[in-house]
Order: C-alpha cells, then structure tokens, then sequence
C-alpha cells in the first residue's frame, strides 16, 4: 500500500512537472488556490491511468466522488492518492 | 484507428464501409453484430458499462486512435403530446447520454494519440424545429450544444469535436418513412434535394482530413438551412 501511494504521489508530480512550485500531498488540484488547469488535470489522469494498468487494476476518475465537491477525488494530491490506492487495492 | 458507433446499420454502416474501402482501420461498434465487412465490437452505448468495455478492448489493440465518429441513434417521429415516457427516455438516452458516453470513454484514447477528430451526429431537424419530432429534435440539440462545448474542453488537446446534421438521407432507417413527409424535410433545405449516404460519407472523410484542421466546434447541416 504505501509503495502504491509512493508510486501515485510520484507519478502526479512527474504529470505536473511543475519547478515553480513544490507539490505537497495537501496541494489542491481543482477549486481555489489550484495549481492545474482541466489540461493538466486530464494529462495527471491519464499518467495515473497508465500506471494502474501496469499493475494489472483499472484506474477510474469519472465516478461519482470525482464530481462531489466535498468529496472531490480531486480536492488535493493526497485524495487523489487516497482514491488511486483504494481502486488498487480493491481488484 | 477510426471508432465509428451504430455501424450495423443506417449511415454508420455507410460511413464505416466507405471508410474502410478507403484503406482506413475502422472499429465498428454496435449492439448487434451483424455481418460487416470491418471488425466489429459489440457496445450498447446506452450503458456506461458496455462502453467501458469497449474502450478497455480498444485500447487493448494498442494502436493510435484518430478519430471517433457517432452515428448510432435512434428516431422517432412523435407529436410530443403523444409519445410515451419509454419512447421518451429511449430517445434521450441513446442520442444524448449514449453521445456523451463514448464521447467522454473514447476521447482519452484519441488525446494519447497527440490528437484527433469527433464527429457526433445530429439532424438537419434541430435546425428547422421539424414539427413531430420534439423529443428526438431535443435529444440532438443537446448532441449538437454539448459538441460544441466538447469542442472548447478538447481544443488544448488538439482534438477537433464537430457535428454533421443530415436531412432525410436513403438507408434502411428511412425506407419505412412516408415518401410525403420525407419531401417535406427536403424542400425546407437549402438545397433541395434528398442525399445518399456516399454524401454524408464524403463529409466524414472531409472533416478527418488535416486540411480541416481549423473547424471544429461546428455543426454542418446537409443540404443546408
């Protein structure tokens, strides 16, 4: 699990590769004070997409939670991870 | 690789044969095989899970994705005051949410190939507000006002998203329809004249074309209006 978190954080950064600023696990990624545009967004998705399928599992970002604000897969790096890890684990 | 839906009949079968007679690699995909002369997957585009399915078998092929194109649909010919809820919801369902679905499943594979084109379908109907098709007339304005909005949402992606509307058009889905009603449609185009689906094709094969690179978030009405 916390290898498959390593790997997760890891491949959002690389997706990002943003110098200017350095991604925490609490940096948002969508609503207020986020660093990505929908582009880069869509482009950490699909990274993340390529990276599940290597380790055998399928990595979904149109579920519900993707779009609840609160619950947003998409609030910060570490729900995103938080969701990664889940759907890894689960299949 | 070109996606084409609704390949077993009507204009996506056109489409995918003039396509894959043209040395193009075609995916048809509908909700029944039928005999084609193009590989063919089953989707049920009405059901998010047959469309993941068909998107985990296509990106299985591990080839690029150009382009997908939306023909499957299905018509309707009702006073609105007379059509039942199912009809209703079949309707909505298969032109609307089934265009968004695999609108939303197959675009990814066409971003990873560095770019591509969409074509959903509508009808020359949006535009004229043809007179007892409400239901399906509002299922394909929200085709054509979601691809245009698609459109915006695909651009950085060097995706191109547009529409094409025919008229009345000759294939199997038109046959059963009243010669009257059908020459009623045709003289309110522009051009008044009732189309093949060679025309609608050649369309297709236009706007896939590189040299089209600057359309995108159109709607193209057959015939014109």
């Amino acid at each position: 699990m916390q290898k498959l978190e390593q790997l997760a954080f890891e491949t959002i950064v690389n997706a990002i590769q943003s110098d200017a600023i350095e991604i925490r696990y609490e940096t948002p990624l969508i609503g207020a004070g986020s660093i990505l545009d929908s582009m880069k967004l869509v482009e950490v998705c699909l990274a993340l997409e390529d990276v599940a399928e290597e380790r055998g599992f399928e990595f979904d970002w149109t579920s519900e939670s993707a779009m609840s604000t609160k619950r947003s897969i998409f609030r910060n790096v570490r729900s995103l991870v938080g969701h990664f890890c889940e759907q890894g684990t689960k299949e | 690789m070109i996606i084409v839906t609704g390949a077993s009949r009507g204009l996506g079968r056109a489409v995918a044969v003039s396509l894959f007679k043209s040395g193009k690699e075609v995916v048809g995909l509908s909700r029944n095989i039928t005999d084609c002369s193009f590989p063919t997957l089953t989707c049920d585009v009405t059901n998010s899970e047959s469309v993941k399915a068909a998107y985990k078998q296509i990106k299985g092929f591990k080839q690029p994705v150009s382009a997908l194109i939306n023909a499957a649909g299905v018509a309707s010919m009702n006073l609105a005051l007379t059509t039942p809820i199912k009809t209703v919801e079949k309707i909505i369902n298969t032109n609307l949410v089934g265009t968004i679905l695999t609108n939303q499943a197959f675009a990814p594979l066409i971003i990873r190939s560095g770019g591509g084109v969409i074509i959903n379908f509508s009808t020359i109907a949006v535009s004229i507000g043809l007179e007892g098709e409400s239901v399906y007339v509002a299922s394909k304005a929200g085709v054509e006002a979601f691809s245009r909005t698609f459109a915006r949402e695909m651009s950085p992606f060097r995706v191109r998203v547009n529409c094409i509307a025919p008229g009345p058009i000759d294939t199997d889905l038109t046959a059963g329809l009243d010669e009257k009603q059908i020459e009623a449609v045709v003289q309110r185009q522009i051009i008044q004249k009732k189309f093949q689906p060679e025309n609608v094709a050649e369309l297709v094969e236009l706007l896939l074309d590189d040299r089209t690179n600057s359309i995108t978030g159109q709607v193209l009405n057959v015939g014109g209006v």
